[in-house]
């Protein structure tokens, strides 16, 4: 389902129940309704990723099409959560316990989130890098016939493609980007397959020992689901947004390369199963995290859908061009064979060419949308906490 | 050369017409004065009319001699280099020329052998897979020589002509609306008007003399195709060298966490940098880089803006993040100036950035940064709000020690003084609040006979601060005991911020009805506070009976001691009270000894009989001259000095 009927069909539930929401006025009944309402909307939605086919790359499992998709989700949840916070309900709650403590908790969260949102921004800067370096490969590959020229430049970029995927990797951008200051004495190397890279440095817009890891790990202090009495009140929805925002947060730098990850699939989500809307989150995190824990042992860039299939075809071209020059010619049979993976090469490259931007875009909202909904809630606390106390 | 293909000859016939034109083609290639495109066209049309030649041949089995010739004769010039330590460039702009002829003659074999429909012909597709190799080999090594030339002269040419922030860093920052002096607060609030000293300025980021060589390998690079290299190899250095320049500009790498959290005075230091920067990024270095792009990819249609939005993107995204971290915050009245800075110094980039990235791929920036105008005009408009609630709302338990100028009015007065630098832009934000205010500052300024300057929102919102303040001072005077000095407080702090007014830019915005009418304020408390201390003390040396001509001595000797007393309980206190302004101290001293002095020697005068020592405490000149020790802020007793004259 594209991501606009969805928001359209959510907005129309949002404005119906608003408008039982001020017929009712503050009915507890409501409230409760509301509250049911935006969990069972959360776990359809989570449902909905959960299922998301395989096989189909557009829809796979951390494609970019699914990260929007996430994102989405995310506007719509959190446009309902605030809707059951603010709405319709007594203003002054939010400043009663154990709101007065989850709030301001759920506020740390949400900052921590928009540093999570533009490390992701930047990271995504280093995959257009891997984008612009895979459409040299199918630039060379699609030349026919392939000769050793085309070989000798496929290679190439190959081999700068592979070795930015992996710096980014290795986590160390803020070293390595010294390291990898430009040489004068490039002459130095004289061998035939002296491989200029591609060089591009990467960008730490943040400190040195900011890292996205604890950032998240940071993210998870104090969330605790609601206990007894509290479970019924606003307080689960401030806890399942929070495990909502965690979530998303912690896919968004498990798929895009980000600064410092090591541990991320040791961050641990206290959602008890016996939650109804905890079970799709659950499902992916434990998917999601299953990937990460096979990839970190070997280094990843990510688990960006695309990234991991022009990583694989990166691998076998690779092997194509070695061949190549090896032998100095190949059979036709592995001709057909290398175009085929460079075609798809180029149907990866330009899903990027055409989602990167949009989800670029689309984190920035998620990220505008935190901070407003941050500055409504100070506003609504500010507003009760005057009211409250005499003015001097 | 596709059109070219049509034109294999299909009969023998032709061969002579091939043959006659190429002999007119190798003719007009020997003029002279020929244009550069020109003898490129011929040329390639002697490669193609050779080879036509040499494919009608090769069916007679002779082969594509003159093409491998040709091939190989090039291949020396770009293998002798693969072995050479030297950069081509370095070595000379004839060795550049040669090398470029060479790759130019490379990819004319190409198209030729390219041109020619592929019939299975074994040494034709060889020549062509040679002819890639060598292409690929050369382009490998133009993009490293790119790569070696934008390096070595982005060092180069490294500006040391931009005057640095640290100008502007001796500012003390840490503004607070409680117990600031007044040097601290003027300095504080010093505006960062960096503007006018470096404008917008282009500099070349790589010395015009190379711009040419840079220019000759993108041409030939994207005349291969291998466009996309020249692009990742020159975004690469170039990014890479604005991102040093940002650095140099030393803004910290913040988390927005880190700056939520940030101390002021620290918050305020990063808020400098980042106007500085904003300015010396956008104004300078965008610009220069664009001017870069354009003259060396002008000529390649959208890869231009691509580059350039590359290089740029992710030192703005900083630039914008910090921009949003200030804009969320919380909006202290201390941050009203910095604000203010950072706003109008966005204001006046907007523009810029619209010409920047005007093509599709930058409407995100051109829409992230009109969002963060929003919200930084936002953010002005929540500090001033909070600002006046401050003025408002500063409260103290604790009178202020003798009487003086409050802190708060040196530093609400102090801080407002800079508000007439920010005057356009405060009048724009401030406009759609103004109509509350103005009602609320009930000023005959703000009648419609009022001029321009004293109608304006800014002039009638510093006008509602100034009332905001007077009435905390009220409230503050109300913390005084002593009636008498609630008026020496009101009068010391009404003629300071009258003064303020009057000796600053201030002036036009509160116009001289106001002024006026302050005056009239504190004088008046200058008269309350005459006539609260001194008409009792005065009224003790009334003659109780008009009449008769002198008192008895006794009678007279109980009024002396009587004013003695009340003169020496005045003297106690008001030593320790405090007038800072020394004019005033000067003229409300003269105005009470001229009531009190001269009430005294009437008093004297008119009793002649009993003036002695024993019963006058103090002669008409000790009480002028103990006047004279009155509001120097040091208390002293009377009854303490008398006994130590006596010992």
């Amino acid at each position: 389902m594209p991501a606009t009927d969805y928001q359209a069909s959510f907005l129309g539930r949002i404005s119906i129940r608003r408008n039982q929401v001020i017929a009712m006025d503050g009915n507890h009944e409501q409230e409760l309704q509301d509250l049911e309402l935006f969990s069972k909307h959360v776990s359809e939605r989570f449902a909905e990723l959960l299922s998301s086919p395989d096989d189909i790359p557009f829809h796979a499992l951390l494609s970019i099409s699914w990260l929007r998709k996430l994102l989405d989700f995310f506007l719509c949840c959190e446009a309902e959560f605030k809707g059951v916070l603010m709405m319709g309900n007594d203003p002054s709650q939010i400043s009663k316990p154990p709101l007065d403590r989850l709030i301001p908790e759920f506020l740390d969260r949400s900052v921590k989130a928009l540093d999570v949102c533009n490390a992701v921004t930047n990271g995504l800067e280093s995959v257009r890098h891997y984008q612009k370096l895979a459409e040299i490969v199918v630039s060379a590959l699609e030349q026919k016939p392939i000769g050793d020229g085309q070989s000798r430049r496929a290679k190439k970029a190959l081999t700068s493609l592979m070795s930015a995927m992996n710096v980014d990797d290795k986590e160390c951008s803020a070293a390595k980007a010294t390291e990898r200051s430009w040489s004068f004495s490039r002459r130095g190397v004289s061998s035939k397959d002296r491989v200029p890279e591609h060089f591009r440095s990467v960008s730490n817009q943040v400190a040195k020992n900011w890292s996205a890891a604890k950032q998240i790990q940071a993210m998870t202090n104090n969330l605790v689901p609601p206990r007894g009495a509290e479970g019924s009140g606003l307080a689960s929805p401030v806890y399942t947004m929070s495990v909502i925002m965690v979530f998303v947060m912690w896919a968004l730098v498990a798929a895009i390369p980000c600064q410092e990850r090591n541990g991320l699939s040791a961050i641990h989500f206290p959602a008890p199963k016996q939650l109804n809307w905890a079970q799709s989150i659950i499902g992916l995190h434990e998917k999601i995290g299953e990937e990460w824990k096979k990839k970190e042992k070997k280094g990843t860039a990510g688990l960006l859908d695309e990234m991991q299939k022009m990583e694989k075809l990166g691998n076998i071209l690779m092997d194509f061009t070695d061949s190549f020059q090896f032998h100095g010619d190949i059979t036709d049979q592995k001709a057909e064979e290398a175009a085929a993976r460079s075609a798809e090469l180029a149907e990866t490259c330009r899903r990027m060419e055409e989602g990167l931007l949009p989800l670029q875009i689309q984190i920035r909202e998620v990220f505008h949308r935190i901070v407003k909904t941050r500055t409504e809630l100070l506003n609504a606390l500010d507003q009760v906490g005057k009211s409250s106390s005499p003015l001097l | 050369m596709d059109e070219c293909q049509s034109a294999i000859p299909a009969h023998d016939g032709d061969l002579h017409v091939v043959a006659a034109a190429h002999h007119i083609v190798k003719a007009l290639g020997t003029t002279k004065n020929l244009s550069d495109d020109l003898r490129k066209i011929l040329i390639d049309l002697d490669a193609h009319l050779s080879l036509i030649t040499s494919n009608i041949d090769s069916k007679g089995g002779k082969g594509f001699v003159e093409v491998e010739e040709r091939l190989k004769r090039v291949e020396r010039k770009i293998v002798i280099w693969e072995s050479d330590r030297i950069m081509i460039w370095d070595s000379g702009p004839k060795e550049a020329s040669d090398y470029l002829e060479a790759v130019d003659e490379v990819q004319t074999l190409i198209d030729s052998l390219r041109g020619l429909s592929m019939n299975e012909n074994q040494k034709q597709k060889e020549l062509l897979h040679r002819a890639s190799s060598l292409l690929q080999m050369a382009m490998s090594r133009l993009e490293e020589e790119l790569i070696h030339m934008l390096v070595k002269h982005k060092q180069q040419s490294e500006p040391t002509y931009i005057p640095s922030p640290s100008s502007q860093r001796n500012v003390v920052y840490n503004e607070s609306v409680v117990s600031l002096d007044n040097e601290s607060a003027k300095e504080a609030s010093s505006k960062n008007s960096c503007s006018d000293e470096c404008g917008e300025y282009i500099v070349d980021l790589v010395p015009e003399h190379v711009i040419p060589d840079i220019k000759s390998i993108a041409k030939v690079m994207f005349a291969s195709d291998y466009g996309q290299e020249f692009c990742e190899a020159f975004i690469g250095v170039r990014k890479e060298a604005l991102e040093q320049h940002f650095d140099i500009l030393e803004n910290g790498k913040l988390s927005i966490e880190d700056l939520l959290k940030m101390e002021w005075c620290s918050l305020s230091t990063e808020m400098n940098k980042w106007t500085w920067s904003m300015k010396i990024i956008f104004g300078v270095y965008l610009m220069s880089e664009k001017r870069l792009c354009d003259q060396v990819l002008g000529e390649f249609g959208s890869v231009n803006s691509f580059c350039f939005l590359e290089i740029a993107k992710t030192t703005i995204l900083c630039l914008l993040n910090f921009g949003e971290a200030i804009a969320m915050g919380p909006q202290e009245p201390e941050k009203l100036l910095r604000l203010l800075d950072m706003y109008e110094t966005l204001a006046d980039l907007v523009i810029d950035i619209d010409a920047l990235f005007s093509e599709d791929g930058g409407s995100f920036v051109r829409l992230e940064f009109h969002k963060l105008l929003e919200g930084l005009a936002d953010s002005v408009k929540a500090a001033f709000n909070a600002f006046g609630v401050a003025v408002s709302s500063n409260g103290s338990l604790y009178p202020f020690p003798g009487g003086g100028v409050h802190p708060l009015s040196k530093y609400v007065m102090n801080y407002i003084s800079m508000f007439p630098e920010y005057c356009s832009t405060l009048n724009l934000l401030l406009e759609d609040q103004h109509s509350d205010v103005a009602s609320l500052v009930s000023e005959p300024q703000c009648g419609p006979t009022a001029s321009l300057s004293t109608s304006c929102p800014m002039a009638c919102h510093l006008r509602s601060i100034t009332s905001s303040l007077e009435s905390n001072l009220h409230k503050k005077s109300k913390l005084y005991k002593d009636e008498a000095l609630q008026h020496i407080f009101l009068m010391n702090n009404l003629h300071y911020m009258v003064q303020k007014v009057k000796g600053s830019e201030l002036r036009p915005f509160f116009g001289d009805e106001w002024i006026r009418k302050h005056n009239a304020k504190f004088q008046q408390h200058e008269m309350n506070y005459e006539r609260v201390t001194w008409s009792s003390v005065v009224l003790l040396l009334k003659d109780d009976n008009p009449g008769s001509s002198s008192l008895s001595k006794s009678a007279f000797k109980e009024k002396c001691k009587g004013f003695s007393i009340a003169f020496e309980e005045v003297y106690k206190n008001q030593t320790s009270w405090c007038i800072p302004d020394p004019q005033l101290r000067e003229d409300l001293r003269i105005s009470t000894s001229l009531k009190v002095v001269h009430a005294y020697r009437t008093f004297l005068g008119r009793n002649p009989a009993h003036v002695d020592d024993k019963c006058i405490k103090h002669t008409v000149e000790d009480v002028e001259k103990l006047l004279f020790d009155l509001f120097e802020g040091s208390p002293r007793s009377l009854r303490n000095s008398r006994r130590m004259m006596k010992t």
